[in-house]
């Protein structure tokens, strides 16, 4: 696998959606190569840091038992 | 009708994703106030129709859907059309931080504060923000997000694939703006 094609298959690797012949394909490319293996990781590192941004707000407990009340 | 058990029972499996529908709520609405409104009236018009709900399948995805669609409704009048994202072209933050001498790249995503990050996700046009909220921050899979969005899972790889695109822009422009990288010029990851 050439660089180019391992860069356009990142997103999906990095999202899990890649078959797992593909990705033993681009896991095997990133093992032989630290530039797209930097690549990858930074693209992990900002899907977690988006996630764990957006992930921490949480309803807040007054709506719950508001609801909990109400759907009972 | 179902019975006074199953209801009970259905009504704490969905309670189960709460937060997950009061965060996408929050960053569809932008208002506590409107969405706390928005996951009650989803959660009521689940239980109404919980009949249409096959058990076993993804209860998650479909609350989310009732949610996002009274969202359109309510706040959109139905009209899907988006605001279209601006054109920033092929940018991949990664090499633009790489061309400008930012390394170790990743130190640049460690200074960029969370608040940044909900601020430029909330800055996507609402038909991109959704699949961002889906995929990246709920860990829907391409499949579960087409299904709940109701699109194919093509317009969901491009969709999320312009999202990010954007997001990269805006924190880029971020980090440019608060001084974490200097534009044009070699940068020293400050440490913390």
């Amino acid at each position: 696998m050439r660089c180019e094609e391992c860069a356009t298959k990142l997103d999906r690797y990095v999202d899990r959606e890649l078959t797992n012949t593909e990705a033993l394909e681009v896991q095997l490319h990133l093992e032989g190569c630290p530039d797209c293996m930097d690549n990858y990781e930074f693209q992990e590192h900002l899907k977690r840091l988006v996630k764990h941004s957006c992930d921490c707000d949480t309803a807040p407990k007054a709506f719950r038992d508001k609801l909990r009340q109400m759907l009972s | 009708m179902a019975e006074p058990a199953a209801k009970t029972a259905f009504a704490e499996e969905a309670l189960t994703h709460l937060d997950t529908l009061y965060r996408g709520a929050l960053r569809l609405t932008h208002d506590p106030d409107a969405a706390q409104d928005l996951v009650q009236e989803a959660y009521l018009r689940a239980l109404r129709y919980q009949h249409s709900y096959q058990a076993g399948t993804n209860m998650k995805a479909w609350l989310f859907a009732i949610m996002r669609n009274l969202f359109w409704d309510r706040f959109k009048g139905s009209r899907k059309e988006d605001v279209s994202l601006d054109d920033v072209g092929e940018f991949v933050l990664y090499e633009k931080l790489r061309d400008e001498g930012a390394r170790p790249e990743s130190d640049v995503l460690d200074k960029i504060a969370a608040s940044e990050v909900v601020t430029a996700v909330d800055k996507l046009p609402p038909l991109h923000r959704e699949v961002v909220l889906l995929v990246d921050v709920e860990g829907f899979s391409y499949k579960d997000a087409a299904e709940t969005l109701g699109v194919p899972i093509g317009t969901i790889m491009s969709r999320l694939h312009r999202a990010r695109q954007q997001l990269q822009k805006s924190l880029y422009d971020y980090a440019v703006e608060s001084g974490i990288v200097h534009s044009g010029g070699m940068t020293q990851v400050p440490q913390q």
